[in-house]
This record gives C-alpha cells, structure tokens and sequence, in this order.
C-alpha cells in the first residue's frame, strides 16, 4: 500500500470506529492516557472462563492515529488470552496503520494495546482475589487540554 | 477599546483566503494530530511537525541552525518570506512553530486567528494536494536561545527575585492533583505542583470558542490582576513548552510585553528535577 492507502485506512478507522462505546459487566475495564497528545482511552474487555477475550470494546478521545488504533487492534484481539494479549508483537498493529505513516507517532499508535496489555497483566492478580478488574473512567483529556 | 499591541501579527481566515497565491507567502500548518494535515490543509499549505521537523531526535532540544536552514528550504520558504501559522487545538502548535522560527530570527510570521477549526467551521476550502515549491537557499541565523527562551536555571534565579511566572496549565497540573495520565507514569513528573510564585492562567482563557484571541481588553483583564504585567520580565511554563508558546504569543504579540521568555523545560523538566523547589 502507498501513503495515501494506509492514511485512508487509519481515517477509515477514526471515522467509523470498530467495537466503538461501553460494554456492560466487562470483566476489563482500564484506561490509557498519553501526555504527549492529551489522548485517553478506555478499553473494555469480556472474557471466557479461560481469560479468552469474548468481546472488547474501546472509547475514547484523542487524535485520529490513537483512536484508530485503538479501533484496530479491537478487532485483532478477539479470540486471545490475557497471556497472548500480553505477549502480542507491536509490529502487525504498526505494520497496518504504515510506519511510514505512524512513526513520529508510535505512542498514540499503541495506546490502544499497551492499555490492554496493562489490563492483561493486571487482571489475574485481581482474579486470585475474586475481583474483576474495573478502574474509575478516566476524563483526564479535558484536564490537560483546558 | 485597546488595540492589540502589534496586530499586523494576526490575520483572519479571510485574509489568507484573499492570500492564498501571493508568491512570497508561505502558509504553515502545524497540528498535534499528524494527519490532519493528509485530511484536508489550506491550499497551498505546508505541513510542518513540532516533533519531527523542528527538534532534534536524540537531544532534547530544538533543531540547530543548519537544520533549520534545511527544513525551510525544503518547504519553499524564503528568507523574505512571510510564513502565515496555523494548526489545531487553537494554534498550539502553530504558535510554537512561530515560536521555533522566532528563535532562528525569521522575520514575517503571522498567525492565522482561529486556526484550523475557524477555517473548516467557515466552509472554505481544502485540499489534499501536497504544495511542491522549488527548493530555496534559506540562509538562518544562529538560533538565539537568550530572548524568548528560558531555561531552569534562569528561571531558579527569576523565582529567587520574586519575578512573575505564569504557569498556563490546568489547575489539577497546577495543584498536583494530576501527575500524568493513567497508564503511562513514566511519562509523567515525579512530583506534581507548580514552581514557587507562579500564578495559574490556563492557556485556554485567551481565546474565545471559535478559537480567536480574546481582546486586548479581556486579556489585560486576565493577566494584569494576577501580577503579570509588562514592566516585569516574565517566564511562562506548562508541560513542554506547547502551551506555553501559545501565551507567549499572547503576552509579546497582542499585548506587547516587551520581556517574555517561554520556559520549554517546564514541568516535564521542573517535576522531575532533583532538589528543585515546588508549591503545591
């Protein structure tokens, strides 16, 4: 793809966000915020009685690179553990939103997944103590933007 | 009503509209969002990024002289050019950069009022057309780092004298109450609070909705009270100097301060700094 194709892609994204709003009951509930831009998302997730991700949705506010790819890696984590959410490589996320594209923003590109790699590592402790894990949404955007 | 203290600075949206092919003008963009500018750019636009185009990548500081003289020529631009700013988030960013180029000495900078959301909101028109102009020699001046920009230990010697320091952040930055963002304290300042005797004017309450400065009368109304006055130097402060580029814009320009000097360490740098003092 040219420069043109994955900037569409990631427009694509941010203007039709996949997996976009709440979920009820999630098991996952954290947030991610990168100073740099003022970005904050939330990611929600819902798992299986093996920690597989059943549902993941995301909200968020920020700049078109971290809410899309926020959007995308929604739809690449699916169907996985935590440990596999974990252990997720960055470059399939950057090698579809262009590095060429995203690569003075590699922050907002992974907001997204480090929030949920944050969630994965998190979880199993609060697990063991028969807790999900559910942080307060965050609206730390205005806050540093006002 | 008082004048705007040097108003040949700022141009409204109709102005560039009129401009768009004066050969020696050069519009700017600068965003913090990178793809803006692929979205949709004032025609015959260039786009100019704070992170990649104007600071250096392995020190922190900004790019020295023959890499300015490099961007510039690489976008067109003159020494005699007149560079009209404009961005996003209220020309943040656009500010900065006029900043940034203020510090090499360039000449005619002028900042589009209400940047980039006045332009769209007024349906004038975009392109996606990125402007190709023949290279130029730009010829920079060595980046004066002594008027306009302040760095920590000037700034430990200007709280000393009690001089006024304007923080432009929010007031939860302000109060320490917030450090960094969730999930990314690595990112954030050790400590939280403000530098000692700094007064809390957010950036924000310079501009009106539309993203226009305020008036001369309005900001006087702002600043003046809280002791940040042109018969003193001043040092404005926010997280990394974006912020506070935008006031400084406001304080030199619009109200004609004769000593203003933008702290780009800020709280980034003061936050994290050993044995440096704080109020929270």
């Amino acid at each position: 793809m040219d420069r043109s194709e994955y900037v569409e892609f990631i427009l694509d994204h941010f203007n039709n966000p996949r997996n976009h709003g709440p979920l009820d009951a999630p098991d996952i509930l954290v947030n991610g915020g990168n100073p740099g831009c003022g970005d904050v998302v939330t990611m929600y997730v819902k798992l299986d009685e093996d920690d597989r991700v059943v549902e993941v949705k995301f909200e968020g506010k920020g700049c078109t690179v971290s809410l899309a790819g926020a959007s995308i890696i929604t739809e690449m984590v699916k169907g996985k553990t935590l440990k596999e959410i974990e252990e997720l490589p960055y470059a399939p996320l950057i090698d579809q939103m262009g590095e060429d594209v995203v690569k003075s923003r590699l922050r907002c590109a992974t907001l997204g997944i480090d929030t949920l790699k944050g969630g994965a590592r998190e979880y199993p402790s609060r697990k063991a103590m028969g807790q999900k894990l559910i942080q307060p949404i965050v609206l730390a955007h205005t806050l540093l933007t006002e | 009503m008082t004048q705007y203290a040097h108003p040949q600075v700022l141009v409204e949206t109709e102005w560039v509209a009129q401009h768009l092919n004066d050969k020696n003008l050069r519009i700017v963009e600068s965003d913090e969002d990178i793809l803006l500018y692929d979205v949709g750019h004032v025609p015959g636009a260039v786009k100019i990024d704070w992170h990649v185009d104007l600071q250096d990548q392995v020190v922190r500081d900004y790019i020295n002289q023959r890499g300015f003289e490099i961007l510039l020529s690489s976008r067109g631009i003159a020494n005699d050019a007149t560079v009209v700013f404009y961005g996003d988030k209220n020309n943040w960013w656009a500010c900065y950069a006029f900043w940034v180029f203020k510090l090499f000495g360039h000449e005619k900078c002028l900042i589009m009022n209400g940047g980039r959301q006045k332009w769209i909101a007024e349906n004038r028109p975009l392109s996606k057309d990125a402007p190709n102009y023949p290279s130029t020699k730009y010829v920079a001046q060595a980046r004066d780092d002594n008027k306009i920009r302040a760095f920590r230990d000037q700034v430990m010697k200007h709280v000393a004298g009690g001089n006024p320091l304007v923080d432009v952040r929010s007031p939860q930055e302000f109060s320490g109450e917030l450090l960094h963002m969730p999930g990314y304290p690595q990112e954030g300042a050790l400590r939280g609070g403000h530098i000692p005797g700094a007064k809390n004017i957010p950036w924000a309450k310079a501009v009106r909705e539309d993203g226009t400065f305020k008036s001369a009368d309005e900001l006087k109304a702002l600043y003046e009270p809280q002791g940040i006055t042109q018969d003193n130097d001043v040092i404005a402060y926010c997280r990394i100097g974006e912020r506070s580029s935008h006031t400084w814009f406001v304080l030199t320009y619009l109200l004609g301060y004769p000593k203003v000097r933008n702290y780009d360490g800020s709280w980034t740098e003061w936050g994290n700094l050993v044995g440096a003092p704080i109020e929270k």
